[in-house]
């Protein structure tokens, strides 16, 4: 049975890069959308895929995860071979790529997080956005920038000269920003950030998955 | 030439990563690097450690930081000593569930349990103010998180499967210091997450760093 893959219909967060890493391993897969604004994701249905009530989660011929960092390291291993390697085999290179997703998941998603929910979900819901809180996050999401800026002046991608898992999971909630006007990833000050955004933001997967949005392949 | 980490006794990061190398019995060099006196954001240290956090090894010519990316490293280049199951599993589903509980950790566990700990531990230690309702966040957060890990653990005795994974593990250094930031949930939440809870904090490996990682060369 073809993997199942439940998320909100919107290429975006978590499911966002799950679709991407699923397009990148040329992955065969069934969407199964799920309705954020009638809170599906906290229906008993659901949560007996994932106790923590979160998308996305898949369900491949049994086997159930959710977590979207970690489905994208299943998918990586279970399609080995064809598409782009998203996590390399040689245990340095690896250990380089572990480094560059753990900075994004320890430093630069927790002010990304409080941003995101300040100037997208509470305007969703008609709620002012804390200017003192974006101001802050802001600020130490441009100070990890800077630091990328250094990183990315010595080769390609984060963890080496490929596309890996790490430059990956930048594409989940930074467009958020994009979206909203907000131009921090193309800063002139930053011109290797700006380059790295713009190489992301190209990829021919990531282009087809924003043009057509969720879409099973089945 | 021996593994050198570069970090302080008592920090979180640090004691996550010995935690891991006793668990391994692997020979290492605690190299101090003292924060107090900005060791961390001086230039030769940046140079390692681009960010400026604690801590980062060098080991066999790989300069490496992030204390989890640390654990993975150490995981996949040696063997597990003899009778210990490896801490991340082989086989691709193990190894995804494991993925899983990684994954829990820090998007359910790190950020309220640090915060917590940050606001009424760090903090104080630092001559600075404790945000309460910040605090009461953190804690109320984790309490509706630590639900999740209650139903987890009343099917299996870890957060991946059965086995003991670095998932597990990588919970210790802040699990241990909610008590003194006030929090009692670790022990009060319910019976699973207490019976994981007391293990972990039993193990010999972290027994060993608990009061303070250090050198370490004969097991």
């Amino acid at each position: 049975m073809v993997l199942k893959f439940y998320a909100s219909p919107f290429p975006v967060a978590g499911g966002g890069i799950v679709a991407l890493a699923l397009a990148e391993k040329q992955a065969a897969f069934d969407f199964v959308p799920i309705d954020l604004k009638t809170k599906e994701q906290k229906t008993a249905e659901y949560m007996a895929l994932n106790p923590f009530g979160k998308v996305p989660a898949i369900n491949d011929d049994g086997f159930v995860m959710y977590e979207s960092r970690a489905i994208c390291r299943y998918v990586d291993e279970k399609f080995a071979g064809q598409g782009t390697t998203l996590v390399p085999k040689g245990t340095k290179e690896r250990a380089l790529v572990e480094q560059a997703v753990s900075v994004e998941s320890m430093t630069l998603f927790p002010p990304l997080d409080k941003v995101v929910w300040e100037v997208v979900v509470k305007p969703e819901r008609g709620l002012a956005p804390d200017q003192a809180i974006v101001g802050k996050g802001l600020k130490e999401i441009s100070d990890t920038l800077d630091v990328y800026e250094g990183i990315l002046g010595k080769h390609r991608y984060l963890a080496g000269d490929d596309f890996t898992l790490a430059d990956l999971v930048h594409c989940g909630y930074l467009p958020f920003l994009v979206e909203k006007g907000v131009d921090i990833m193309t800063a002139k000050e930053r011109p290797n950030v700006a380059r790295w955004w713009n190489e992301l933001m190209s990829r021919p997967t990531w282009v087809k998955l924003q043009a057509e949005g969720m879409k099973s392949t089945v | 030439m021996v593994l050198k980490l570069h970090g302080f006794a008592l920090s979180t990061c640090t004691r996550r990563v010995a935690t891991v190398l006793h668990e391994y019995k692997i020979p290492f060099e605690l190299v101090p690097v003292d924060p107090s006196k900005g060791e961390h954001k001086a230039a030769a240290y940046l140079e390692k450690q681009p960010f400026g956090q604690v801590p980062y090894i060098e080991d066999d010519g790989l300069t490496l930081f992030e204390s989890r990316a640390i654990c993975r490293y150490i995981v996949d280049k040696y063997r597990a000593p003899a009778g210990v199951s490896p801490l991340v599993p082989k086989d691709t589903k193990g190894k995804a569930l494991f993925e899983q509980a990684a994954s829990i950790e820090y998007s359910n566990f790190d950020p309220y349990a640090s915060g917590a700990v940050r606001e009424k531990v760090f903090k104080p230690m630092r001559g600075l103010p404790t945000d309460q309702s910040a605090y009461d966040f953190c804690v109320s957060t984790l309490s509706a998180k630590l639900d999740g890990y209650e139903a987890i653990l009343g099917k299996q005795k870890y957060l991946a499967g059965d086995e003991i994974t670095l998932a597990d593990l990588f919970h210790i250094p802040y699990a241990s210091m909610l008590a003194a930031a006030g929090c009692d949930l670790m022990t009060t939440k319910g019976p699973n997450v207490t019976r994981w809870f007391n293990e972990l904090t039993a193990r010999a490996s972290w027994v060993a760093v608990k009061d303070g990682a250090k050198s370490f060369s004969s097991y």
